[in-house]
């Protein structure tokens, strides 16, 4: 009877340790150090925290400051300057400070859109694959539906009709990314719904919401990271994307919304120091996550490794 | 044959639910509009009778559904109304932007399959070798860099620097005529290297990548064997083993043409390129919304046709797939 009880402590202590999010998250962090490209991933995007976090203490400007100079005219296009270390904008507004702040809105965009798409995508598909039926078919027409739509077109139709806003933008990308999770999710649960251990769980009375969130939900949560990780340089993408285009929240400068400035004012002929640095930014920030996601999907997919 | 035609004609009532679906969702967004599609074109100087009449005139005095109604079958049967802005049928203003989408898109992406297809069945055959390497670090950079600011780049250097081609639109000034024969114009041919370098340097990863693993696989099939057994050359095993690494890439083809087609509207933005995405970002400015619906519309229809064709194209090509 003793040694019963103890297996059942191991038994209830493995899944605890399994399930432990903080845990799950520093084992995957050390693999994908481990990978060269992942280990040079993971650093460029804590440097871009990092400049996120910093960017009220260090931005020597604020996004929409405008620098004048001492005979009160406008620094106007200036090229970088010790004043202006990366110059200025034709309305003489700080592109280095512009940089730093704008990092804050190409992180808040990509983190809070890659937690929302994950968490309904995650939902969507544990409920649809494990109780099947109705459930499942109204669902997945849902998805099917999600699938139809062209993310770019009708965000700017959205924020056309919307006021534009962050929160919008965000909302958009969620509404764009939690289709592909929803899918890849519910195929697992498929499969991991026959399994033995759910069986025996069932066998022994458990509550079917416990064992989808206590037995089935722990197993789909590496995929559930990677889409995570996935999601993030997507949101920074498709938030550039929309400010690109003039669809961004006006009220904030993001890489995007700082291109477009660039962009529409014709600085690719004559002021390089005001395309590059947001452009090198937003690219180097995509390409990280993408390599991050890259060496974890080696990880929780072994086959690719030898391929 | 009776499992393959129940799941094609499954997926044909899943295309036209989607379908009414958007279309719906289209209607109800317009509904949500502030205002009503008068409110732009009404003068303050109107009198509320003149007002009442160009209401009744559109059917905006109707109830909503018989509104809803009218929508979809107008919307159905490609009737998209006349602009508010040129004052044209939609119908054609949209038509022809959409031809010159296809203009920019097309060679594009045929470069991009072929030239991917060859370079992923030479680095999955050459397992392990520099090439093979060399090839997978530099496209997956490739992947990852934004589209709009390679395009920027591409401008800045071929045309701001080098003055070497053109920096936008799709023929010189003043020389459009005839579609095929602007299209067949060497004119034509210069405005279109940078963006399709733009779309051949992110599409030609895809094929690529996907053909080299599906190559692995094949190469361990036993029916490689027997060829060499046959004494047939190497060259001759790899066409055989590429035809059936290609599989796979069917789907992705079309799947992709359909993605890329809705992420053209930035590079139309960049190039000043005359397609459906940059009218409906014009139309959306100018609240032009008949063209914009039908922009946004004839997009959705193109991308859900071509997974439509991906899905059916999967059953049709591998006999090995079952349909329950």
């Amino acid at each position: 009877m003793a040694a019963q009880a103890l297996s059942v402590r191991a038994v209830r202590a493995t899944i605890r340790r399994r399930t432990s999010l903080l845990r799950l998250t520093l084992a995957s962090l050390r693999v994908i150090g481990k990978d060269p490209l992942g280990a040079v991933g993971l650093v460029l995007v804590v440097m871009f925290v990092a400049m996120a976090l910093a960017a009220p203490l260090i931005a020597p400007f604020g996004p929409f400051d405008v620098v004048y100079h001492a005979d009160k005219s406008v620094v106007r296009l200036s090229v970088p300057t010790l004043t202006n270390w990366l110059g200025t904008t034709n309305q003489g507004m700080d592109v280095y400070s512009q940089l730093l702040w704008g990092s804050r809105v190409a992180l808040t965009v990509g983190i809070l859109s890659a937690i929302g798409s994950v968490v309904i995508g995650t939902l969507v598909g544990l409920f649809s694959g494990y109780y099947g039926g109705w459930l499942d078919e109204v669902l997945m027409r849902i998805t099917d539906v999600a699938f139809g739509i062209p993310f770019l077109p009708f965000a700017l139709i959205v924020i056309s009709i919307t006021t534009p806003s962050l929160t919008v933008v965000i909302l958009l990308v969620i509404f764009f990314l939690w289709r592909t999770t929803a899918r890849v999710i519910r195929s697992q649960v498929l499969s991991l719904r026959e399994r033995p251990f759910v069986w025996a769980a069932r066998a022994a009375g458990t509550h079917e919401v416990k064992i989808l969130f206590y037995h089935i939900a722990p197993n789909v949560l590496p995929l559930s990271f990677l889409y995570m990780a996935i999601g993030v340089s997507a949101g920074v993408f498709l938030e550039a994307a929309l400010s690109f285009l003039g669809f961004g929240d006006p009220h904030v400068v993001s890489w995007g919304s700082m291109l477009n400035g660039a962009f529409n004012a014709g600085a690719m002929r004559n002021a390089w120091w005001w395309v590059l640095p947001p452009g090198l930014c937003l690219s180097l920030l995509v390409t990280s996550s993408f390599m991050i996601t890259r060496a974890y999907e080696e990880m929780i997919n072994p086959r690719l490794r030898d391929i | 044959m009776g499992g393959l035609r129940r799941y094609i004609l499954r997926r044909l009532v899943t295309l036209v639910f989607v379908v009414l679906c958007l279309l719906t969702i289209m209607f109800a967004l317009f509904k949500l509009l502030p205002g009503d599609p008068t409110a732009i074109f009404v003068d303050n100087n109107f009198s509320l009778e003149m007002i009442d009449r160009t209401r009744h005139a559109w059917g905006l005095d109707a109830p909503w559904y018989v509104q809803y109604g009218r929508y979809m079958l107008n919307m159905l049967s490609f009737d998209f109304g006349t602009s508010f802005f040129q004052v044209a049928p939609v119908k054609g203003i949209v038509a022809e932007k959409l031809a010159n989408t296809c203009a920019m898109m097309l060679p594009a992406l045929f470069l991009s399959v072929i030239l991917g297809t060859v370079i992923g069945a030479v680095a999955g055959w050459k397992r392990g070798s520099a090439f093979e390497s060399g090839t997978i670090i530099t496209f997956l950079f490739l992947r990852s860099a934004p589209s709009f600011f390679v395009g920027i780049m591409m401008l800045m250097v071929f045309s701001y620097q080098l003055h070497w081609l053109p920096s936008g639109g799709m023929v010189s000034p003043g020389s459009a005529g005839a579609f095929w024969d602007m299209v067949l114009s060497l004119d034509f041919l210069k405005h279109l290297i940078l963006p399709t370098l733009v779309v051949f340097s992110r599409e030609v990863t895809g094929p690529a990548l996907l053909l080299r693993s599906s190559m692995l696989e094949v190469k361990g099939s036993d029916f490689l064997d027997v060829l060499r057994a046959k004494g047939l050359p190497p060259a001759a095993i790899i066409v055989h083993a590429t035809r059936n690494a290609l599989l796979p890439l069917v789907t992705y083809v079309a799947v992709t043409t359909g993605f890329i087609f809705q992420g053209q509207v930035v590079l139309e933005i960049i190039f000043a390129w005359p397609g459906v995405g940059r009218e409906l970002v014009t139309a959306l400015n100018d609240l032009d919304y008949p063209v914009a619906q039908a922009a946004f519309y004839l997009m959705a229809l193109t991308i859900l046709f071509l997974n439509f064709i991906a899905d059916v194209l999967y059953g049709l090509v591998d006999p090995r797939i079952t349909y329950h």
